[in-house]
């Protein structure tokens, strides 16, 4: 059934993706001033952008553009950067797990704070380690990670005249420097992210233990630990898991700061170049990685609520 | 040396040029000889930031993230001058590939290269000898291949011509002053290998990025590094003393701050400069940690202005300009923004020391410069504004507070002289496209391109020029402009720029604000190294070492 449900969402996803491709063709086409103009900079005169857009292929009518556009791409071609001549998808290649690996690491470390301090929250319900965890959370939740993310690289050099690793380790260079450089951007992303998870946790965990099964369970003379986390967070967790999905595409595709003060060569800061440059096949390349993650952790949160709760049948 | 020695080479030179045409002109010989620091001494690694380039063909983008790289890589026909007896803001030219070169008549130069120059040893080149037909061939291509942004620098060049292994003839169509300025610049034409172009098709890809320059790049990590390695071929022995470029790509201000406190960088982040409103939040740190760091103030070429539409009411009223000069309070800005550091700009802004006419002597346009919002007021009342003007002002920030700031205080400023104008805020891209090259309806704000040369800056006054953004169509300013372009003699064109200064103070088409202090640092082991404007800092570390 549920590889029934898997093809099912799959075929649906087909014409999600079309529609966000043709979105994301249109939409940068649509500001103001194009890769042609930015390349001729102060000194575009109409006869060299015509000369120029034309060598592109800009000139062309827009539907066609996109026809073929999609066509390679459907082959696994995504073109090459107007700007550097770089093939896109090389260049996805290789920043595309850089940002995966800082993901994860964000995605764990949110995980590994959350989940556990959620569950002491909401089993010691207004106590003080509650009301700690809950100030903590608001704190996580108000400060911006590019903020964090200054301090943690500014003060140690004031203080001590040391700063973290510039530029990007190689794992096969130096896999201690590798993860080492990866820590702090994971940590600054992923409390931030686990603050969000940590308030939904202890909520939808505090909803769950008011049950009358869990109560059954108590009164049967089970021990915390077995209520708390077999009966009450097994159920409470599926709204966290949503939590988690959205939160992967933004971590993919939305952490440019971070990338840039860090010096991790990233999606995030291809991106932001690209649009600035109107680098239309990079933006598009990029873009349709993102709405591809999303389909794609959506079908896995999808399946995963099988997983965690029994009732759910597809 | 001192600025008067600096100016005086350059003025010996040109005037020679424009007084005995015809006659052979020897360039100062290779001029980066190491004084009073010592013997050279070779080897090193030097560290410092470096920006992603675009791409590695520099004829087809005028950005200085290309630009600076190939500064280091590539050679040129001529070039800047550099290394610590030249004063910042000066720039006399010596010979690069060419070893000397004639001026026989107004309109042609003809330039003997150096001979055994051979590019760099790496394919399709390979290291062979570069003669006049590749200098021939890169002059060609920089005119003739489409999307060449720089074109324009050397339009009146007519052709070029190789008429033997080592000469190079140039004829232009009519006399430009500039010329050898032009092909000195570090934007101006690289001598590029026709293998490569052959081979690639364009430039744009690190395997085309083979030059005869210092420096090789050993690789390129986008977003992250690169690394040059000394060339071995290079046509100056013994040259660079310094063997091995670490660039760390940083694009964040408080990453670099830290990174330069931290030791990562032998020279300041900016180019081998820091602007001052970070040298500020720094200085006391790096005077704790990098206490042997040398210093000198460089004041910057670059000009912030506001645009106005003269094309059309109500900017192509003189008072309506005027009193817009007159409303903004320069001085408070750069006190507000620059830690009172800098200069008050002319049309040439200050920076370029041999040719910004000092405010004071701007005649009668220099009452324009100091805020009077009496007089701004009457004379909108005189133009028909009587209860002020609105207007809007396109702008982007280009990621900078400072930008920022002086954008809501020219708002606030205008607002008391009755011009109530509102900010409209674009998307860098989309300004770039539009207000940058005059497409937006009354007003906008922004900095503009730093030329090494008075010319580059009057474009903006010349009908057609894209960079025109005020529409100005004056027939005095034109005249003046080409004018001072046709002048040979370097006092005669002194006076004429001195002169379209003086009359564009008075008509006001740009409301320039002041160019603000950089601080040039270094770290003292780097020796035979002067700072100075401009992305050459391939040419300025050339003949300089490390003494660690």
């Amino acid at each position: 059934m549920l590889r029934r449900y898997l093809a099912r969402r799959l075929l649906v996803a087909i014409p999600s993706l079309l529609i966000a491709t043709a979105i994301v063709f249109t939409l940068p086409r649509l500001i103001p001033g194009d890769a042609v103009q930015l390349m001729l900079a102060e000194t575009s005169y109409a006869k060299d952008i015509d000369e120029l857009r034309a060598k592109l292929g800009l000139d062309r009518p827009f539907h066609v553009q996109y026809v073929e556009w999609l066509g390679r791409a459907a082959r696994g071609d995504l073109g090459e950067s107007l700007w550097t001549r770089r093939p896109v998808l090389a260049e996805l290649a290789q920043r595309l797990p850089v940002t995966a690996e800082l993901a994860l690491y964000a995605t764990v470390i949110a995980l590994v704070i959350a989940v556990p301090v959620g569950v002491l929250a909401a089993a010691r319900q207004d106590s003080v380690a509650d009301y700690v965890v809950r100030s903590l959370a608001i704190l996580g939740l108000s400060v911006p990670g590019f903020w964090l993310a200054t301090l943690l690289i500014v003060l140690p050099a004031i203080w001590w005249g040391w700063r973290p690793v510039t530029g990007f380790v190689e794992f096969r260079a130096d896999p201690l420097g590798h993860v080492g450089q990866l820590v702090l951007p994971a940590v600054i992303l992923g409390v931030a992210a686990a603050a969000a998870l940590m308030r939904l946790t202890r909520g939808m965990l505090l909803e769950v233990l008011r049950q009358d099964y869990v109560r059954t369970a108590w009164a049967k003379g089970l021990a915390e630990r077995a209520v708390v986390i077999k009966h009450g967070l097994r159920n409470a967790v599926i709204p966290v898991v949503t939590l988690l999905g959205t939160q992967l595409p933004q971590i993919l595709g939305g952490r440019r700061i971070i990338e840039t003060k860090i010096g991790l060569p990233g999606v995030s800061r291809f991106l932001f170049d690209a649009i600035n440059q109107r680098d239309y096949p990079v933006i598009q390349g990029v873009n349709l990685l993102v709405v591809s993650t999303i389909v794609v952790v959506n079908l896995a949160v999808d399946a995963l609520y099988a997983v965690l709760d029994p009732r759910i049948r597809y | 040396m001192s600025a008067s020695d600096a100016s005086l080479t350059r003025r010996r030179w040109l005037g020679l040029a424009a007084g005995a045409a015809g006659a052979a002109l020897a360039p100062p010989a290779r001029a980066q000889v190491p004084r009073l620091e010592g013997l050279p001494k070779r080897g090193g690694t030097l560290a410092l930031r470096g920006v992603d380039p675009l791409h590695f063909d520099g004829m087809l983008t005028s950005s200085f993230k290309t630009h600076a790289l190939l500064a280091f890589t590539h050679s040129r026909l001529v070039r800047h001058r550099a290394g610590p007896s030249v004063v910042p803001g000066t720039f006399p030219i010596e010979g690069d590939l060419a070893e000397s070169w004639t001026q026989p008549t107004e309109t042609t130069y003809v330039f003997k290269l150096r001979r055994g120059v051979r590019w760099q040893p790496k394919p399709p080149v390979g290291g062979r000898e570069l003669t006049a037909e590749d200098v021939r061939y890169s002059v060609e291509r920089f005119l003739t291949v489409p999307g060449n942004v720089l074109a324009s620098t050397l339009r009146l060049v007519e052709r070029v011509e190789a008429p033997d292994r080592y000469t190079v003839r140039f004829t232009l169509k009519e006399p430009f002053a500039w010329f050898l300025d032009m092909l000195a610049a570090p934007t101006a034409v690289a001598i590029v290998a026709k293998e490569c172009v052959d081979k690639f098709g364009d430039l744009k890809k690190l395997d085309a990025c083979v030059g005869s320059g210092p420096w090789m790049v050993e690789s390129y990590k986008p977003n992250q590094s690169f690394t040059l390695v000394r060339n071995p071929n290079y046509f100056v022995p013994g040259l660079p003393y310094i063997d091995r470029i670490e660039a760390t790509v940083d694009d964040d201000a408080a990453s670099r701050m830290s990174s330069f406190i931290a030791g990562k960088w032998d020279l300041g982040y900016d180019g081998g400069l820091v602007f001052r409103t970070e040298w500020a939040q720094i200085r006391d740190a790096l005077r704790q940690r990098r206490p042997t760091l040398r210093t000198a103030d460089v004041l910057a070429n670059i000009m912030s202005h506001v645009s106005m539409r003269a094309d059309q009411p109500p900017f192509n009223d003189v008072r309506v300009r005027r009193a817009m000069s007159l409303a903004v309070d320069r001085q408070a800005i750069m006190d507000a923004t620059s830690e009172g550091t800098g200069a008050l700009n002319p049309p040439i802004p200050a920076g370029l020391k041999e040719w910004s006419l000092p405010i004071a002597q701007l005649g009668d346009g220099a009452r324009y410069y100091k805020r009077d919002l009496v007089e701004a007021r009457r004379l909108l009342a005189a133009a028909g504004h009587p209860n002020g003007l609105p207007a809007s002002v396109c702008f982007t920030t280009y990621g900078s507070a400072i930008l920022v700031d002086q954008a809501q205080l020219i708002l606030a400023q205008l607002k008391e002289a009755g011009i109530d104008a509102r900010l409209d805020q674009k998307e860098y891209g989309a300004y770039f496209s539009t207000c940058f090259v005059g497409k937006f309806d009354s007003l906008a704000f922004g900095p503009q391109p730093n030329f090494l040369e008075p010319d580059g800056f009057l474009t903006q006054y010349q009908p057609g020029e894209p960079r025109n953004q005020s529409h100005v169509d004056d027939p005095v300013a034109t005249d003046l402009i080409l004018r001072q372009r046709r002048t040979l003699d370097v006092m005669k064109r002194r006076e004429l720029i001195h002169a379209v200064q003086r009359h564009l103070a008075a008509q006001q088409y740009y409301v320039a604000i002041h160019s603000g202090l950089s601080v040039a640092v270094w770290d003292s082991a780097l020796k035979n190294y002067g700072p100075n404007l401009g992305y050459d800092l391939g040419g300025r570390l050339t003949a300089a070492w490390l003494d660690r």
